[in-house]
């Protein structure tokens, strides 16, 4: 019996935790704090986590959390979108073949409205579109049903379709 | 905004068997629909190319610089939370409940709690820049050796200390130099202020005692008055301080230790004597003599029996 030590916890799932904080916040020293305060939280835990528990869902629910308590002023997190979608367009600008531009020009899109879902929403579709994290976690993280986790991340798919309407980019596929 | 047009009571199974987020049932009924209505067809595909799209930035990759810098920040902060952590259990015990702490460097809390078992009433909880963490498996083996010291089958604990929770230079001092008692030994409060040096200060080594952060592991229940009277023992507690030296085989007559009948010796000496040895120099520094309860102790602790009284042929009776 016995836990790994929490360097293992650490070497297997902090950049994977950081990731996702990096795209939830879309900012560098946001997701610097929030994925500092996740793992030193998790280290006052950890003693405590039964040794059988799933560790990287365990991680998202806390990152999760904080990132709640993080947006709980909305002033806040439309400051932070407003800063994603110039970095995003900035960096989505080089010249390519014409598929690939178009292409790009798509995913911009996706990422833009994904930036302005409500926080629920945009937190479940990260969770398990980028992360593919089980909706029975998501629903921890969120304190809601596996159903309304579900519900959340189709209302997301259906919002992105939405925004792209008819248009020609659609029949790209990759 | 345009609306897509798609059925809207099978919307929900389409997306997500379009995203790769159904079971095969959901899956079948979907592709049957799909099969006999093109609008949804349509919609289908697109929800699969936004499926790719959601693909690629799924793989658009954060700097790896950003992620190693936050990383070794995390480190250093989890450094800090490490040295800062006491980890802590209470157990219970013959002497009620007793809470065990332990950091990084060392065991750092012995603490009685009475009957009160609980963390609140502990100096944990009033300590600055100490994060107290309860957790069972580190302590465990402590627990069982202090149980096993209690029963008196043990007579050292040799742990590693944390002495952080002392208060001062000087009480540090004290409680190095009390570390030095035997097993089965007391000494006086003015004996000790002797061996740190400040052989007036009797009443500062007291105080230095009742701080003690280690009782037991560092011995002050060996520490009497001069005049052979416990004195004190963690606040109020003297009936612990007679239950532990009697455990190490020093005998208390009401809350007085008698020292006529038991055998002396001198700190860093290499004998032992009979309380009426003409080598004790009753006049001089009376209060520095140690007395042990029995001669088997007074052996353990590397003395041997004085060539002048011979205490090995003319045993103590009690």
């Amino acid at each position: 019996m016995g836990q790994q030590p929490f360097e293992t916890i650490l070497e297997a799932h902090h950049a994977e935790i950081y990731r996702y904080l990096r795209r939830v916040t879309s900012r560098a020293a946001e997701a610097d704090d929030l994925s500092q305060e996740t793992f030193l939280r998790a280290y006052r835990a950890y003693r405590a986590l039964p040794s059988d528990a799933n560790v990287r869902a365990w991680l998202f629910t806390i990152a999760t959390n904080l990132a709640r308590n993080h947006f709980r002023s909305e002033g806040r997190r439309s400051r932070a979108h407003a800063a994603v979608i110039v970095s995003r367009s900035a960096l989505d600008d080089g010249a390519g073949p014409e598929g690939e531009t178009l292409f790009n020009e798509t995913r911009a899109r996706v990422e833009a409205v994904v930036e302005r879902l409500p926080l629920r929403q945009r937190l479940a579709f990260i969770l398990r579109k980028i992360h593919d994290v089980d909706y029975e976690v998501i629903a921890r993280s969120l304190d809601c049903s596996a159903e309304t986790a579900r519900a959340h991340v189709f209302q997301a798919l259906r919002k992105i379709r939405q925004s792209l309407g008819e248009s020609q980019q659609m029949e790209i596929q990759r | 905004m345009n609306q897509p047009r798609v059925c809207s009571n099978i919307e929900p199974d389409i997306v997500a068997s379009a995203s790769g987020d159904s079971d095969p049932v959901t899956d079948e009924r979907v592709q049957r629909h799909i099969d006999r209505c093109p609008p949804c067809a349509g919609e289908y595909q697109r929800y699969r190319a936004i499926e790719g799209v959601v693909g690629a930035i799924r793989r658009v990759p954060i700097p790896t610089v950003a992620v190693g810098r936050a990383r070794k920040r995390l480190e250093a902060s989890l450094e800090g939370l490490r040295h800062r952590t006491i980890a802590y259990r209470i157990f219970p015990s013959p002497l009620g409940q007793i809470l065990i702490g332990q950091s990084e460097q060392g065991v750092s809390l012995v603490e009685y709690l009475g009957s009160r078992g609980d963390v609140r009433h502990s100096r944990l909880a009033h300590m600055r820049g100490v994060e107290a963490v309860e957790d069972g498996a580190e302590v465990e083996a402590r627990y069982r050796e202090l149980m096993e010291y209690l029963e008196g089958k043990r007579t050292r604990l040799e742990w590693p200390l944390d002495l952080r929770l002392v208060r001062s230079d000087f009480h540090r001092h004290v409680l190095s130099a009390t570390s030095e008692i035997p097993y089965g030994a007391v000494t006086s409060y003015a004996g000790l202020a002797c061996q740190v040096g400040k052989p007036t200060a009797a009443r500062a080594v007291a105080q230095a005692l009742r701080w003690n952060p280690l009782p037991i592991v560092i011995p002050c229940h060996r520490v009497i008055g001069t005049s052979g009277a416990l004195t004190g023992y963690a606040g109020d507690k003297l009936g612990l301080k007679q239950q532990l030296l009697s455990t190490e085989g020093v005998r208390t007559q009401k809350t007085t230790i008698p020292r006529n009948s038991m055998y002396v010796s001198f700190p860093g000496e290499t004998f032992y004597c009979l309380p009426s040895c003409s080598w004790i120099p009753t006049s001089e520094h009376p209060h520095r003599l140690i007395f042990f309860g029995t001669r088997d102790r007074a052996e353990a602790s590397g003395r041997t029996a004085c060539g002048d009284c011979r205490p090995d042929l003319h045993p103590l009776t009690n």
